[in-house]
């Protein structure tokens, strides 16, 4: 046994490695216990639109189960969000009318706005959708959400202002700010507990390649590896809670693309809406060409993404040349010669 | 001249100062006011699709018939120079740089609403068309360049080289495509869709969309919406990381137009209008400066006549008092010395006063040659 | 006794032999023309490409620069001395009138002749009165440069037909209509020049991005009629001083006798008009806000132009009228004619594009030059062919009782 030793040797690396990398996962797990081990700060909450005027009916805007605790660990520091500094609930000063504590910044305003001043003396407060809205800009999401951005829906609204075994007396007393603390932990539990993340349809569920010849002249039928994108977009965000929560449809992901063709294959055609168009169309100036709504999708993706390959002024990375074509170019180059 | 002659002549001055000023006048109440044509069409440059595969330059060479250049048009090193439109390149696509990263932006006429280069045309070869373009008739060029001075984009050029027809030459908007209903050469061929083409008015529209979709991706300007009276072509430019962090801020908005090349200081009147003061000024001195100039000749001209009588006032006046002295003299030298010495006193008298008459003769013609 | 001169032109048509004696000046006119014309040979089979630098980006040069502004500014001694004696009735400046009308003629003739070159379409000049712009600045500087070139030559025309009444008497009704109508045409004149020489300087209104903002302003066209007031005194000195030298021998004795006391009045009159020109350019400085633009390389040229060629002339000639200093008012002529060269190149070329990088900046071809003093130099020639032949710079004795 000449290279027993070495063997053995590499064996030992091998295994050493595999430990290495298995091994070390769950120690670097106590920043899990960290989640739990917090002061005393809530884990999850209710949110009620407080306003100054009475509200006996129990209607008005839906409160909204807010986890504190995983927002907490998501943020660089309390002032992020708390930005007076004080740890006081959101409710105390910006409420829905609004009032001079507040600076009369109302409480949808406070939740919401995406136009914030930066403040020059003190700390520039966020909102919700603001501090989300900067999340996309994330290169694994910033692909697609450089092209689309989120709808603005009622099941968009409904990720977060939803409470599951809400009463009208519940909003009137949380309004009041008589809800007890119990109840309020239970309303947030059982809505947390009842939260579920839509399916999103797999991969697999689509076509391996597909084969784009719509405009196939001067470079021959690009074949787009279809299963390939759609699994490194997935792969990307599998583990992603603001994704999982805010991609609510099955095809939300798809619909990216397939902004108007949800998967059946009885809706339109690319083509059908983007005309190769060799006429002005002053009807529609914002609508891309068939070849340009193609190459804003890709090349907008892989911008997004800081995807550097395939340069895209290099065409011949995607398209192969048509026969014509580098004929045409051979021609031309011996026309120069 | 009678009344009617006179009438006549009142009239038709006055249907040419009319003339002069009807394009103010149809804007109303002497203000250029947007749109002057409400369906001009306009393309809106969005450099924040542009990738600078120059084949807008291509499509153009191609559908105007222009010589083949040197470099091919896929040979993309040409961009790490900065060049300009010439007479056989009407559109040029330049690098520039944003916060390190490469942005593209095409050049070309931007075909003015009110363009200065009709304005200076001093034999009317410029013209703004209904449909938006700008258009130029060589067959009355003088080959002044005036033009070339008051386009504030540095945008037509001249064949130079040419000594029997040189022309000045710049983007046509492809108008004879449009005519045909179609596309111009280099939108026809942009395969980003950076070029859109439309009405200029929903051009703008669409711009607005753009830009507030996308608050992170677009400087909140459209340049040529009001620059330099308002464009066809109007450029939207990518925002400096920056001013996105701040992008609420606003101080700094626009610095990426001059980044791009694009001055953003014109103002927002056409560039013509500079000269309309001046211009206005004309007929007020044409009036004013003869009544001016001719009442100081009429002072002048009585002074020297007060001047003149006063002078052979006095003249006369010495005249006058020689004779009456000489007279007495005779009459003395006649009492004390008898007639004949008067008459002889009175001679000698008389030839003194010729010759120094003669003399002094002399003398006024000399000071009259002045 | 009234002239002391031999009239060159009293028994013959043609006085041409000063033109082929070997002197340096006439060897130099050779060199000069001869050249110029291979030049302008080049210039119009080749293209204006061929013997310019101009490109794009500048497409006014030395030709428009010089040859145009600095021309026309130059000639503005035909209506600043007609203006002076007939209109202010300063009748002993009579024998200045006919040589700064012929080289104000001379000076618009050229002027026309050198755009010529400028231009591509040269032989459609005439277009802009059928295709009138009226928007155009440059529409309103074509239309009173042709008008006053036109009054010009008819006021100047009385000098050649002086020359050939001799041989054809018929001229001599055209002399005494001119003559009769002199009021009317000064008038005219000073009408069209206010405009013309104001326009010059509205050329530039309409490329406020293009002219440094030291030189740029909306009072672009009065300064450069004020300017052009200057110039004209100062060219009719300054014009005077070299006739002084050359053609002395053509002077009688009335133009020598009142050479001398027009140098001083005039310096008297120009040296105020420095002043106000001044004044105007160091308020609309002010009034602009430019101080800021003051710090830097055109800072540098602007203070120069303004002191060393505005202020400084306007104390010279204070100082040379006063004490009747004639080599003072003569240097401060030339420092004038020097300083409106030195405005009109810096707003033409040397301000002008100053945002352009160095290398797309305009610098005159040897060619282009030589052009410009080919112009001159006929000028000078033709002025000399005038004097050599023409009453212009004594009275014929023929028509002593012209005034």
């Amino acid at each position: 046994m000449r290279n027993g030793t070495t063997l053995l040797l590499l064996a030992a690396i091998a295994v050493a490695g595999v430990a290495y990398l298995t091994l070390w996962e769950p120690s670097l797990a106590p920043a899990a216990p960290a989640l739990t081990s917090v002061s005393d700060a809530p884990s999850a909450m209710v949110i009620f639109p407080v306003g100054e005027k009475p509200n006996y009916e129990g209607v008005g805007m839906k409160p909204v189960v807010f986890n504190h605790l995983v927002h907490k660990n998501r943020v660089e520091n309390c002032e992020s969000c708390h930005h007076t500094g004080e740890t006081v609930a959101c409710t105390t000063c910006h409420t829905v009318e609004g009032n001079v504590k507040g600076k009369f910044v109302t409480l949808n305003q406070a939740m919401h706005t995406l136009r914030i001043l930066p403040q020059a003396d003190r700390n520039t407060p966020q909102s919700c959708v603001s501090c989300h809205t900067k999340q996309l800009q994330k290169p694994k999401c910033a692909g697609c959400h450089s092209i689309v951005k989120p709808t603005r829906s009622e099941i968009y609204c409904n990720v977060c202002h939803s409470v599951t075994g809400l009463t009208k007396a519940d909003i009137v007393d949380g309004i009041a700010g008589k809800l007890s603390d119990e109840r309020k932990a239970e309303l947030a539990a059982n809505t947390l507990k009842a939260r579920k993340n839509p399916v999103q349809l797999q991969p697999t569920d689509g076509p391996y390649k597909v084969m784009i010849d719509d405009i196939a002249d001067k470079y021959k039928a690009n074949m787009f590896a279809h299963r390939r994108h759609v699994n490194s977009l997935m792969g990307r965000i599998k583990d992603n809670a603001l994704a999982s929560a805010f991609h609510n449809q099955p095809t939300t992901l798809c619909s990216t693309c397939h902004h108007n063709r949800l998967l059946a294959s009885a809706s339109p055609k690319c083509g059908s809406c983007h005309s190769q168009r060799a006429n002005p169309d002053p009807a529609t100036p914002a609508r891309p060409q068939l070849k340009a709504a193609y190459h804003l999708q890709c090349m907008g993706c892989h911008k997004g993404m800081n995807v550097a390959r395939p340069l895209n002024i290099s065409c011949v990375t995607c398209h192969k040349e048509s026969e014509g074509q580098s004929v045409a170019r051979a021609a031309e180059k011996l026309g120069e010669k | 001249m009678n009344r009617r002659k006179f009438l006549a002549i009142l009239g038709s001055a006055g249907v040419a100062s009319a003339l002069g000023t009807s394009k103010v006048a149809k804007a109303g109440g002497g203000t250029h006011t947007w749109p002057y044509y409400e369906n001009s069409y306009g393309i809106l440059h969005d450099t924040t699709r542009c990738i600078g595969c120059r084949n807008c330059e291509e499509g153009c060479n191609k559908v105007n018939n222009l010589p083949k250049p040197d470099n091919p048009f896929n040979d993309l090193s040409v961009m790490n120079k900065s060049r300009r439109m010439t007479p056989t390149a009407w559109t040029v696509v330049n690098k520039y740089e944003l916060d390190g990263k490469p942005v593209f932006r095409k050049s070309q006429c931007f075909h003015c609403n009110d363009p200065a280069c009709a304005s200076a045309c001093f034999a009317k070869c410029f013209q703004k068309q209904p449909n938006g373009s700008v258009t130029y008739d060589d067959s009355q060029c003088v080959g002044c360049r005036y033009c070339m001075i008051a386009c504030p984009f540095y945008v037509p050029s001249f064949e130079y080289d040419d000594a029997w027809d040189p022309r000045v030459v710049k983007c046509t908007f492809c108008e004879l495509r449009l005519k045909e209903g179609k596309l111009p050469g280099c939108v026809e061929s942009c395969p980003m869709d950076a070029l859109t083409f439309g009405r200029r008015a929903d051009l703008i529209k669409v711009a607005r969309a753009r830009i507030k979709d996308n608050p992170d991706k677009y400087t909140d300007y459209i340049y040529g919406e009001w620059d330099a009276g308002g464009t066809a072509w109007m450029v939207l430019a990518p925002i400096a990381p920056d001013v996105a962090d701040k992008k609420h801020s606003r101080i700094e908005t626009g610095h990426e137009f001059k980044e791009l090349g694009l001055d953003t200081h014109l103002g927002n009147r056409p560039m013509g209008e500079l000269t309309y003061g001046a211009l206005g000024a004309v007929p007020m001195i044409v009036a004013f400066w003869p009544v001016l100039f001719g009442g100081a000749y009429a002072i002048s001209k009585r002074r020297e006549a007060i001047h003149m009588a006063e002078t052979e006032a006095i003249v006369r006046e010495t005249k006058e008092d020689v004779v009456n002295a000489m007279d007495a003299a005779v009459r003395k030298i006649a009492e004390t010395q008898g007639p004949g010495a008067a008459d002889a006193a009175c001679q000698a008298m008389a030839d003194a006063m010729k010759t120094r008459e003669e003399a002094c003769a002399h003398c006024g013609h000399h000071g009259e040659d002045k | 006794m009234a002239h002391n001169i031999v009239i060159p032109t009293k028994d013959k048509l043609f006085n041409l032999s000063e033109f082929f004696s070997f002197t340096k000046g006439n060897i130099l006119t050779a060199f000069i023309l001869g050249g110029g014309l291979i030049i302008t040979f080049i210039r119009f089979t080749q293209g204006i490409g061929s013997v310019t630098n101009l490109s794009d980006v500048q497409p006014w040069g030395m030709w428009i620069g010089f040859d145009l502004l600095c021309g026309v500014s130059l000639a503005a001694g035909g209506y600043f001395t007609t203006v002076a004696c007939y209109v202010m009735g300063m009748k002993h400046f009579h024998s200045a009138v006919r040589p700064a009308v012929t080289t104000a003629f001379l000076g618009y003739a050229f002027v026309v002749v050198a755009l010529l070159y400028d231009l591509g379409h040269w032989w459609r000049l005439p277009y802009m009165f059928f295709f009138p712009g009226t928007t155009s600045v440059l529409f309103e500087v074509g239309l009173c440069v042709a008008t006053y070139l036109t009054v010009l030559f008819v006021e100047f025309s009385v000098a050649p037909c002086e020359w050939l009444a001799a041989k054809f008497p018929i001229l001599l009704k055209w002399r005494t209509l001119v003559n009769r109508s002199t009021i009317i045409l000064t008038i005219f004149g000073v009408t069209l020049s206010t405009l013309h020489q104001s326009s010059l300087g509205s050329l530039y209104l309409i490329a406020p991005r293009k002219l440094y903002p030291l030189w740029y302003s909306p009072f672009l066209p009065m300064f450069f009629f004020v300017s052009s007031m200057a110039a004209g005194g100062s060219m009719v000195i300054f014009e005077g001083m070299l006739a002084h030298k050359s053609v002395h021998h053509y002077m009688d004795a009335t133009h020598l006798k009142e050479a001398d006391e027009l140098v001083f009045s005039f310096s008297k009159a120009v040296s105020f008009i420095l002043f106000a020109y001044f004044m105007i350019k160091l308020i609309d400085m002010l009034v602009q806000d430019n101080i800021s633009y003051l710090c830097s390389g055109y800072g540098a040229l602007w203070f120069l132009e303004i002191f060393g060629f505005v202020l400084l002339p306007a104390f010279l000639y204070a100082k040379g009228s006063r004490d009747r200093n004639l080599r003072l008012c003569r240097f401060a002529a030339a420092n004038t004619v020097a300083g409106i060269v030195f405005n009109r190149f810096n707003i033409s070329m040397i301000a002008y594009n100053y945002d352009l990088p160095s290398a797309e900046r305009y610098f005159p071809s040897i060619w282009e030059i030589w052009i410009s003093c080919f112009v001159v130099t006929l000028i000078v020639t033709v002025y000399r062919f005038i004097v050599y032949h023409m009453p212009v710079l004594y009275e014929h004795p023929n028509f002593q009782d012209a005034h």
